[in-house]
């Protein structure tokens, strides 16, 4: 293994580098869009489902059904492009692995057992099990499907948060070893990441829930009822989920690294400080982030966001005045043309985040391409093409899916409509 | 400690996602008619979510307690890895949205992917296997990778045989004759069992310095997992009565 620190110091080809880095940006982006939705979308069920339980409510058990049903949708591409993120380090990363696999894989670990397993067992529970299991325990089960979604997002963002600023470890004989888990979990580039991400993850799904809603409110379909509430829902968790993402996202501009802030602010004195100190700590070597990607993600983010907010705030006021929710259709037009903002927002934070971090994958210790693994560029070429195509058509099928039972609405959810099996006295096991 | 762990997750993906991917393989020749291969189906389709975790469990077990061994593992078998995780991916999204649509030719597209992507899952894990095993690479890596995808396949059926009604159940027992169900099921488990074993065994299992903190926090962790997949197969005992929601 090279010594860490020393960039490019045995360069392997940068074509495979860089065919690694955009293997791991489109699994990760793909995994992202839609685990996103999920996040937000499994709080709102669970609370749908929660006033449909307590309230006996048919109105709310038919919210439950249909948002369920799109939720599930969305939750199939979540998994498959998670299953992939959990492999691709071991992968295309056996570098990392190897130098930072005793700290940050803990984790990972965690993530996958507290949350990934318990998350998908309930999961399957919860459809298979409707109408079959008492009413209490299915709600339940919502209940536990959205905090292990919630848990599983807050290991994620340790591990990540770990190659952000690495805190909680001791190197010996060239690896890191754990020496304060404790510190590796209260460490502040992961605390204030997650919260980002998990108030980002209602904004985007109260603008799902509202941009659907409103396209049935625009085009006057039945159930009225269903998505008057639903708009209602969307837009008052959205409004108040953009200003906690809005203060978290501020906190975390104070976590950043020195060179991710100089190229933030194109600040000459700045950028050259960040690289003049890398040299004196790492030798030889450009250690500057691609300035114009960090800029151009940066912008991006914040200027959705100021779209957000001032799209949220009159629809706010609005959305409390019932003819202007039922016949207002221009700003039901909108709503709707709204859904695909947050998404974008979201990936160009990450981008952000990610891009500002280079030339490193673990900051100031390990450069990305000390951290691949030693596979050839034909083996690269191959699995970025076969998971590009794959993921491309499967975004493609789902949107095209997720678009149809929006517009379809609650009349045509399978979801829970009776009973899956009926059960006869005839046990397998 | 930590290979126990690492043993138990990796041995129970073997046999119980190894059952559903059995039952797809054998897809086309236990449903002859798409209202069958509906309920064929059924008899994974609360199971398969919770099996396939297993896997994903053993990566974190991996990542967290031996973090060399999955490099070495992963990085080495490159290609092969890759190819089994586009078929699971296939495969998954074959049962997910198989019954999102109506059209018989939606339905007969996803079904073939369901069905690609089992034996190609299948024949991955046996060149995985195999060169982990028996170090065969090259062509003649595909004779064990054979023999495990007919392994795989045979597990299946015998899950499918203890799930089924009827005409199905009948087909789904066509290997094993006068024996029992349950007990042909308990066999072809431990064939499974014993091939992952013997395979485990060949690796460097040596594991990283993670394992004082991760160790106990697992182990905490284990008895949580087994009841929550516990209520799962409580909660579907039954056989299969007729189509599920995929």
């Amino acid at each position: 293994m090279t010594s860490p620190g020393k960039p490019y110091a045995q360069p392997l080809s940068m074509d495979t580098v860089d065919l690694a880095r955009l293997q791991f940006a489109i699994t990760a982006g793909a995994h992202f869009l839609f685990v996103a939705l999920t996040l937000g979308l499994a709080t709102l069920l669970a609370v749908v489902q929660t006033r449909a339980t307590f309230g006996n409510s048919p109105v709310h058990l038919r919210m439950t059904r249909f948002w369920g049903q799109l939720y599930i949708i969305n939750y199939a591409m979540g998994i498959v492009t998670g299953l992939v993120m959990e492999f691709q380090l071991g992968l295309s990363w056996s570098g990392l692995t190897d130098y930072a696999g005793d700290v940050f894989g803990s984790a990972l670990a965690i993530e996958t057992l507290m949350a990934f397993f318990i998350e998908s067992t309930f999961l399957g529970l919860w459809i298979f099990g409707w109408n079959k299991l008492n009413r209490w325990a299915h709600l339940a089960l919502i209940w536990i499907v959205t905090l292990t979604a919630y848990a599983s997002a807050f290991w994620i963002m340790v591990a990540n948060g770990f190659l952000q600023n690495p805190v909680g470890h001791v190197l010996e004989g060239g690896r890191m070893r754990m020496a304060d888990f404790g510190a590796m979990v209260a460490n502040p580039a992961a605390q204030v990441a997650f919260w980002h991400v998990v108030t980002a993850g209602m904004v985007v799904g109260g603008f799902f829930m509202a941009g659907v809603s409103a396209y049935h409110l625009r085009r006057r379909t039945s159930d009225q009822d269903v998505f008057r509430k639903s708009l209602r829902i969307g837009m008052g968790v959205a409004l108040p989920a953009v200003f906690a993402t809005a203060t978290s996202g501020g906190l975390g501009f104070q976590t950043m690294q020195p060179a991710k802030a100089a190229a933030w602010s194109r600040d000459a004195e700045e950028l050259a400080a960040a690289q003049a100190e890398m040299v004196a700590a790492h030798g030889p070597g450009d250690y500057l982030p691609p300035a114009g990607w960090v800029q151009a993600s940066g912008t991006t983010m914040l200027l959705l966001f100021a779209l957000m907010m001032y799209f949220l705030l009159p629809s706010c006021l609005l959305m409390l005045f019932r003819p202007v929710v039922r016949e207002f259709r221009l700003w039901h037009w909108v709503t709707t043309l709204m859904i695909p903002v947050p998404f974008v927002a979201m990936l160009a934070g990450w981008a952000f985040r990610e891009f500002g971090r280079q030339p490193w994958t673990v900051y100031g210790l390990l450069t990305t391409s000390d951290a691949m693994s030693p596979v050839s560029a034909g083996q690269m070429r191959f699995s970025v093409v076969a998971f590009f195509t794959v993921f491309a058509v499967l975004i493609a099928v789902n949107t095209w899916l997720l678009a149809r039972h929006a517009r379809r609405g609650p009349g045509a959810v399978s979801l829970g409509d009776r009973p899956i099996e009926a059960p006869v006295p005839a046990p397998t096991f | 400690m930590e290979i126990f762990i690492l043993a138990f997750f990796a041995l129970g993906y073997l046999v119980l996602a190894g059952a559903d991917i059995g039952v797809g393989m054998a897809l086309p020749y236990l449903g002859r008619s798409a209202a069958e291969r509906r309920e064929v189906i059924a008899s994974i389709a609360p199971f398969f979510l919770g099996n396939e975790v297993w896997l994903v469990a053993t990566a974190g077990v991996l990542a967290g307690l031996f973090p060399h061994l999955e490099s070495v593992l992963l990085t080495g078998n490159h290609s092969v890895v890759v190819v089994l995780l586009l078929a699971w991916v296939v495969r998954d999204m074959g049962l997910w949205l198989r019954g999102r649509m109506p059209g018989a030719r939606w339905q007969a597209f996803w079904d073939g992917a369901t069905v690609a992507g089992s034996w190609g899952l299948a024949l991955s894990w046996g060149l995985l296997l195999g060169n982990v095993l028996l170090g065969i690479t090259g062509p003649f890596a595909v004779l064990p990778a054979l023999v495990v995808t007919v392994l795989f396949g045979t597990h299946g059926l015998t899950f499918a045989a203890l799930r089924l009604r009827g005409e199905l159940r009948a087909r789904a027992a066509v290997l094993s004759g006068g024996a029992g169900e349950g007990r042909t099921y308990a066999l072809t488990s431990a064939a499974l069992v014993t091939v992952g074993a013997l395979a485990g065994l060949r690796l460097p299992l040596d594991p990283g310095s993670a394992g004082t903190v991760l160790v106990p926090v697992v182990l905490t962790m284990m008895p949580l997992l087994v009841a929550a997949q516990a209520w799962v197969w409580w909660t579907f005992r039954h056989r299969v009565t007729g189509p599920s929601y995929l």
